[in-house]
């Protein structure tokens, strides 16, 4: 999965499988790394031949969260490295259609519109609702899915029905889970603001295991999740049918006109065939409303809502399907390890790569900040006090994201691997100045004094006399630093990179062995810094003891 | 070989020389000594640029290093001055991160750009010469006070100065140790280097110093060859400072 992740980070998506791309696409992205300035390599347009432009030639680079989960995109269970769902076979069938192969771009379910704004990806194709106002900003296709929220509560619990949920339970207010940002959080928060708490999560499922464990009172999920996940939620019940009506779409770029026509007829194409409703019936999310599919396509248009024809059922006892996708049983201790380590390993080797990368150029940065605040002229002073106190008082998440979504605004493209090399090294530089600057402080004055009257230049002096000493200083906070930074990487996954933490969120919410692979994680995440602690602890016996 | 005239160096409202005027001439060994707070060390740190002074002048051979001198030219004036100018401090200052052949082939590597290996040769000479040849390799924490100062001493000399300045370099030393240190000056100066040694150390002065000047307050009070000096003390300042001498 490394290899894909980073291939696609470099604006050229290519299938999984393809393990010298990793290397090349590594290589390329140090390469670009090193040579400074060039680090803001110019944005990747790319005019395909074909009225529709894409921004890498003959793909369709669609956006998605696999942490989002089943049955849209979520890790294959027989191979995690790969994703599957609804979607990704939507997907495939569409950039078919237009004569493109498609790749998936993963990318945080929420900054989608960023990512297809920015050029990382040609549509979002992810259980995006047609919202109007999103249509100011993107061009949406026709609908692909009409669904519905269902609300879900525990199987033995006193919730009979929606209008329970407005009168308090035994501790108050009832407390209902989302997904944030999602259709269901605006619904709820419609239908019940104030009367509930709204909780929001990052991915459906861990907001159901919430109720089962009695912490929440009810979630309300898109319907198919909610029939997805049933079978691995079993102490839970749903109440009542689909509520809230929505439309899932395609959105494109605002503009990318010809793309959003071919996709539209593409989707008529496959609505009037069948082939959807087959699709969907594979997973078990067909159901009536689907039904207005068809007077969908063959209008060719879409005008948004109306008065639903036919009142919502849940797709039980829908008619039994050609084909089947459901989940497998939920899997348990030693299986998790063998199923979904070497997948975490890979991912862990990508927070290893972050971590080393970046915090050599922290510390040479820290040191020159650190040299230049200490020894530089007045003007210098200042303007490297500002910098460090800027970069100290502001998240580097929000850092990463100026990068990677404003730079491209003027013109300015870093693809997402050197973002997150220049994101944490800028970051954790301003930190490692202050540690310099201690570790400065601390040699002697009789040190400078001693190299200056021995003929040694101010330059030559802290080269060979006042910087290694401070070296020996600071090799303990420094390193405590380097620890730090390896559970800092985690923040990456805001510029789409699928590193450790985010790949154990990704699994956690599809397959739901949650303590195990959260024990793998730590596991992993320890067995990278344990060496660095004893690392430090040698160096600090090692090098000789700084005397006065 | 030095001249120095007029200078004046205040600190904050505090005047520490005042207009003093001072020489030296090759080959020759003047002892500084006087009441602390009298400018010796003051005079020493200001003649290799350690320390700024407001008016008068400074001469090393053909440098003239002026009060208002340019912020380039003082840096030219001053690499050529220390390149020339040994400077041995009363903490020693060595480098802890390098041994005892470290400190001293640092500077004629990095600075005169010798090589290496005539650098450590000629190290070895040095720390010889000083009695260190067995401790060629330790570093500052494993040797004794005195045992530092010898290898300053030969840090200082890896230079070949013209002069070198010897800021109370007895002073933070038990008398033992002081003594090896002693005899190592002692060398130099049989051996015709020229030296400026400030101290409130008599048997140092008599043992090396050729002239002898007394300072106080800011102001040379008295100087002249040290057989003369001491016999025959002419100043109020010297017979005191003498007599406290004598009986601590």
């Amino acid at each position: 999965m490394l290899g894909y992740r980073c291939s696609t980070t470099l604006g050229s998506p290519t299938p999984p499988g393809v393990p010298k791309r990793l290397r090349r696409g590594i290589v390329a992205q140090l390469f670009v790394l090193v040579m400074l300035g060039a680090t803001l390599a110019p944005a990747n347009v790319v005019a395909a031949p074909s009225p529709i432009s894409v921004i890498t030639p003959g793909h369709l680079v669609w956006g998605g969260d696999q942490e989002g989960g089943g049955p849209y995109v979520y890790p294959a269970e027989d191979d995690p490295s790969r994703v599957i769902g609804f979607e990704v076979e939507l997907a495939d069938k569409l950039a078919a259609y237009v004569g493109l192969r498609a790749a998936f771009f993963q990318g945080q379910w929420d900054k989608m519109p960023e990512l297809l704004r920015t050029r990382k990806c040609d549509i979002v194709l992810n259980g995006y609702e047609w919202v109007p106002a999103r249509l100011e900003m993107m061009e949406a296709s026709i609908p692909y899915y009409v669904y519905g929220l269902q609300l879900l509560v525990r199987a033995e619990g006193d919730i009979r029905s929606w209008v329970d949920l407005e009168h308090d339970g035994p501790s108050g207010k009832r407390r209902v889970g989302v997904l944030g940002g999602s259709a269901a959080e605006k619904y709820v928060a419609g239908r019940l603001g104030g009367r509930v708490d709204i909780a929001s999560y990052d991915g459906s499922t861990d907001a159901m295991r919430e109720v089962e464990t009695n912490k929440l009172d009810a979630t309300v999920q898109d319907a198919p999740a909610a029939i997805f996940y049933r079978s691995r939620f079993p102490g839970l019940r749903a109440v009542e049918g689909p509520v809230g009506r929505g439309y899932y779409v395609v959105y494109a770029r605002k503009g990318d006109t010809a793309l959003v026509h071919a996709l539209n007829e593409a989707l008529s194409q496959l609505i009037e065939r069948g082939e959807l409703e087959t699709l969907y019936r594979a997973y078990g999310i067909w159901d009536d409303a689907q039904r207005e599919l068809y007077d969908i396509a063959r209008a060719g248009k879409f005008y948004g809502y109306r008065a639903p024809a036919v009142e919502a059922r849940t797709a039980d006892g829908a008619e039994s399907a050609t084909r089947s996708v459901a989940l497998g049983a939920r899997k348990h201790g030693l299986d998790v390890l063998v199923a979904y380590g070497p997948i975490l390993i890979q991912s862990a080797g990508l927070t290893l790569l972050l971590s080393c990368l970046s915090f050599p150029l922290a510390v040479m940065g820290g040191l020159l900040i650190a040299l230049g605040r200490l020894y530089g002229p007045r003007w210098l002073r200042g303007a490297l006090a500002m910098y460090v106190e800027f970069l100290r008082g502001t998240p580097v998440m929000l850092q990463l994201y100026f990068i990677f979504f404003f730079l491209p605004e003027i013109g300015i493209a870093v693809p997402a691997f050197s973002t997150a090399i220049l994101g944490l090294s800028i970051n954790y530089s301003a930190y490692e100045s202050e540690i310099y600057r201690a570790g400065l402080m601390a040699v002697p004055r009789g040190q400078m004094e001693a190299a200056l009257a021995l003929g040694m230049s101010r330059m030559l002096a802290l080269r060979r006399i006042i910087v290694p000493q401070a070296m020996r200083i600071v090799v303990p906070p420094v390193v405590n630093d380097f620890i730090a930074l390896f559970k800092d990487t985690s923040v990456c996954s805001v510029v789409t990179l699928v590193e450790l933490t985010k790949r154990f969120s990704v699994l956690s919410q599809s397959t739901q062995s949650t303590a195990e692979l959260m024990l793998l994680t730590a596991v992993l995440y320890l067995l990278m810094s344990y060496p660095l602690s004893l690392l430090s602890r040698r160096l600090e016996i090692g090098l000789a003891p700084v005397a006065a | 070989m030095i001249d120095i005239r007029g200078l004046y160096k205040r600190h904050g409202s505090l005047d520490i020389l005042r207009d003093l005027s001072f020489s030296v001439e090759q080959g020759e060994v003047a002892a500084i000594i006087g009441p602390s707070g009298g400018g010796k060390s003051t005079l020493l740190r200001c003649i290799n640029g350690l320390e700024r002074f407001e008016r008068g002048q400074i001469r090393v051979g053909d440098d003239i290093l002026t009060a208002d001198a340019s912020a380039k030219t003082r840096s030219r004036l001053l690499g050529s001055i220390r390149k020339r100018v040994g400077f041995v401090f009363q903490q020693f200052n060595l480098f802890p991160h390098l041994d005892a052949i470290g400190n001293v082939i640092e500077a004629p590597v990095h600075v005169l750009g010798k090589s290496r290996e005539a650098a450590i040769f000629e190290a070895e000479q040095l720390l010889g010469k000083v009695g260190l040849s067995d401790k060629l390799r330790s570093f500052s924490h494993e040797l004794s006070g005195g045992q530092q100062q010898r290898v300053a001493i030969a840090r200082a000399l890896a230079m070949q100065p013209d002069v070198l300045l010897l800021d109370e370099p007895t002073s933070a030393l038990d008398p033992l140790m002081a003594s090896e240190v002693m005899s190592v000056i002692a060398d130099l100066a049989r051996g015709g280097q020229t030296m400026i040694v400030v101290t409130h150390q008599l048997c140092l002065v008599k043992a090396v110093a050729s002239t002898v000047h007394v300072f106080a307050e800011g102001r040379r009070a008295e100087h002249g060859p040290t057989q003369a000096v001491f016999a025959n003390p002419q100043h109020e300042t010297t017979r005191a400072f003498l007599r406290k001498l004598s009986e601590g």
